[in-house]
């Protein structure tokens, strides 16, 4: 099956520009949308920054086909986050400083203003197997009901849209935050102004 | 459940008796409030093939738990009946300030059947219920004059839902004024409420306070919604500085701004009757319903005549449509549809294919063309007291075309004439006005959010891809938004995880998107299943001819039509229908429907 070119068009925009800003290696992170009732998402080996056509597999939104022999390793999450959220995209992405600060806080807390105003916080989740569909097909939708995005951790972040294009801002919003929560960290300096200390969003 | 009375008035105008009915928490929790309640109570209730026009008919106004709270834009209510225009389910909505006085009276939504023998109104006072009254010297006035004659006798501090002359006269396309100036618009809702000689429902007092599970998170949840209306740039700015007219320009710009009957998208003469012409030449001040911070309404003053309007719908409908660009007559005919209880866009819908019959040399009056200003006041006058041309032109452009053997003339879907986007320049916007369940409706689903307006994100207006995906869940979503009840405005900057928050703050019960989508769901397959039950199916999932098969020849939307039925086949394997677009019992039993 070859997929419209117009839907090819924004999966090679969202990959190149995940691999081009770092937030995934050559081979590592899937990306898939819902249309006509299906799945279309990368297929297993594929490189998000160098897709070609045959790359993108449809396959069912419920069940086990063949377009599950050859779909990303990760599909089941995929398929678990279009099953139980509004979720029209996804993607799945291993964003360098989400992961680092997820190694060592139970909660990312945007402090500076453009996150602290869109994300508001980054959750993460602990996995007993983080890396295959298995156990994050359990844990991921459940957050994502309520979020936009999820860091799995130690492992990488989990984005939800309306849109390929809608999900990668989250992605790349997340992990701007937590871009620059980390260089304070590192500065080991008290901040002049925390923004995540401006309102109560523990009950968020 | 918190945030609702659990209760209707429920009113049986034929035995005039008036009745508390009370409302399980079963069927809150899975219906809300608003429109779902609505539906629930509406095909529960009624019979197959009831006559819309006859005592039979129910209708059903309906408030939601967000109703008298301190979320913005919580004013709005819901009416559930079944349509003179369309013949099928009809919901329709409308703010001001008449719903959280209700609901202080201590009714979640009033309950409407039969029919008095003379002309009466409904007066809900306080807490001490409801009763009806005479309505012989209210009986031919319009809205405000009513509104007026009401204040003198009940007292100023009362909210008025009314039918002006089309309403009693039984034109199909006539509204429901609520408090003169704003509407239950669409549908032809106001013959309805005329063929039950109810001519009023008046509400005062009142001293029922919402009661909130938590108001200390749901006050922090409320400013965080504040403050996100208040940062984005068409809440912030677009909707309170221009209005909803401020779509003018930017849908002629895109080539998609229907003139003359749907059969151009573009003409630069628009901008004579855009949101910046009203805000510098007519507007007087802003105006915005209950607990809206968004003040979207305009007071306006058009030559030797004041009132409200017009909005977006209306200045398209009764401007460029009918090839009119002069301000001051198309404001003065949107004051006259309001105090004549009168849809604007059917109204402008209606004469506007008219006036294509009148062009094709198939209509002989020789003074309804396009582009005739001095005729405009005349004819919504005339369509009110259906009085020669207008008698025709009440019945809708449905039947208009139909009896000039034109029907492709007529710009509808079931019956409900499409409002101010052409369906060519954005094909999942087109979508949902062929599968929307009360006809010709931008607002069921309304993908020109993101294919026109890019909100939240920008996708391509012209690819099919995902769109039916989209569009349905777009559509449940609006319905459950209809049922808390929100304005859709609100919308702009919020969604469903703001609005869970807000309602599990409310009602102490854990609620996520995907719940609130499902019930969304629930609602919209019941609407269709009773549309289907009244005959209304597949074949009426279908746009005017013109824009499956005739491009538009100039502008940003030229050279395409609509691809409908690949779509189509799409949205219906994606709400679980069969092919003939019928929910699948497995569907149905999933979603917990029972109707037969």
């Amino acid at each position: 099956m070859v997929v419209d070119k117009s839907i090819f068009d924004i999966f090679d925009m969202v990959g190149k520009h995940l691999v081009r800003q770092g937030l995934n290696t050559s081979h590592s992170g899937n990306i898939s949308i819902r249309s006509g009732g299906k799945i279309i998402i990368k297929r297993r080996t594929g490189m998000l920054g160098n897709l070609k056509p045959e790359d993108l597999v449809e396959t069912s939104l419920e069940e086990e086909d063949s377009g599950s022999l050859i779909a990303s390793t990760e599909l089941g999450v995929h398929r678990a986050i279009y099953l139980q959220t509004d979720a029209m995209a996804v993607i799945h992405a291993h964003v360098p400083y989400c992961v680092a600060l997820s190694l060592i806080e139970d909660e990312i807390t945007c402090i500076d203003a453009e996150g602290f105003a869109l994300y508001k916080k980054i959750p993460i989740i602990d996995v007993e197997i983080p890396a295959g569909a298995y156990y994050t097909s359990i844990e991921v939708p459940k957050v994502l009901k309520n979020y936009p995005f999820v860091v799995v951790r130690g492992h990488g972040i989990f984005a939800k849209g309306m849109t390929l294009e809608d999900a990668l801002q989250y992605v790349t919003g997340a992990e701007q935050s937590a871009h620059i929560r980390y260089l304070t960290l590192l500065t080991e300096k008290p901040l002049k102004r925390d923004f995540s200390k401006e309102k109560d969003f523990s009950s968020w | 459940m918190k945030g609702m009375n659990n209760s209707l008035l429920e009113i049986n105008l034929s035995k005039q008796e008036v009745n508390d009915l009370p409302l399980s928490d079963e069927i809150l929790n899975d219906y809300i409030g608003g429109r779902g309640l609505g539906v629930k109570l509406f095909t529960d209730r009624i019979a197959p093939q009831v006559d819309a026009l006859s005592p039979e008919n129910v209708m059903i106004f309906t408030t939601g738990p967000f109703g008298g709270t301190s979320i913005p834009t919580n004013g709005r209510f819901s009416l559930v009946t079944k349509s003179p225009l369309t013949h099928g389910i009809f919901y329709s909505n409308s703010g001001g300030f008449f719903a959280p006085v209700m609901k202080k009276c201590g009714f979640d939504g009033i309950l409407i059947e039969g029919t008095l023998k003379q002309p009466g109104y409904i007066l809900i006072n306080g807490d001490e219920g409801a009763t009806i009254k005479d309505a012989s010297s209210i009986w031919g006035l319009d809205t405000e004059q009513t509104l007026r004659k009401l204040k003198e006798v009940e007292g100023d501090k009362i909210h008025v839902l009314s039918i002006g002359p089309a309403g009693e006269n039984l034109v199909k396309i006539a509204a429901i004024m609520n408090d003169a100036d704003r509407a239950f618009g669409r549908g032809g809702v106001g013959a309805v409420m005329g063929s039950k000689k109810l001519k009023a429902i008046v509400v005062k007092g009142g001293s029922k306070k919402t009661e909130v599970n938590d108001p200390e998170l749901l006050k922090k949840f409320v400013k965080v919604a504040m403050d996100k209306i208040k940062v984005v740039p068409i809440t912030r700015i677009s909707l309170p500085k221009m209005g909803t007219a401020a779509l003018v320009n930017v849908i002629n710009t895109l080539g998609m701004l229907p003139i003359n009957n749907f059969q151009k998208g573009y003409d630069e003469r628009a901008a004579q009757v855009s949101g910046e012409a009203i805000e510098k030449q007519i507007l007087q001040k802003d105006e915005g319903c209950f607990a809206c911070p968004i003040r979207c309404g305009r007071m306006t003053k058009a030559g030797d005549m004041e009132g409200k309007g017009p909005e977006y719908e209306s200045v398209w409908a009764l401007g460029p449509n009918l090839g009119i660009y002069d301000l001051i007559t198309v404001t003065q005919a949107n004051y006259l549809c309001n105090k004549l209880g009168i849809d604007t866009i059917s109204c402008g819908g209606s004469i506007a294919c008219g006036m294509e019959l009148q062009e094709k040399g198939l209509l002989k009056d020789n003074d309804l063309k396009f582009g005739n200003a001095a005729i405009l006041k005349e004819l919504v006058k005339k369509i009110a007291e259906k009085e020669g041309i207008g008698a025709e032109l009440s019945e809708g452009s449905a039947y208009l075309a139909k009896k000039y053997g034109t029907p492709d003339s007529a710009i509808h879907v079931k019956g409900l004439e499409l409002p101010a986007y052409d369906p060519r320049g954005a094909v999942g916007h087109a979508l949902g006005y062929a599968t929307s369940t009360r006809g010709g409706c931008h607002l069921t689903g309304y993908l020109a959010s993101l294919e026109i307006f890019a909100a939240p994100k920008k996708i391509d207006r012209f690819t099919i891809a995902g769109k039916p995906d989209l569009l349905a869940l777009k559509q449940n979503q609006k319905a459950t938004e209809d049922s808390l009840v929100i304005c859709a405005f609100a919308g702009w900057a919020l969604g469903l995880d703001y609005y869970a928050r807000l309602l599990r703050a409310i009602t102490g019960i854990e609620y996520d998107v995907m719940e609130l989508t499902k019930i969304g769901e629930r609602i919209y397959t019941l609407e269709r299943l009773f549309n289907l039950r009244e005959g209304i199916g597949k074949e009426a999932d279908t746009l005017p001819p013109r824009f499956l098969n005739e491009p538009l020849k100039e502008g940003f939307s030229k050279d395409n039509v609509v691809p409908l039925q690949k779509m189509l086949d799409q949205y219906y394997y994606v709400r679980g229908w069969d092919e003939n677009g019928v929910p699948k019992p497995d569907k149905i039993k999933q979603l917990g429907i029972e109707f037969s």
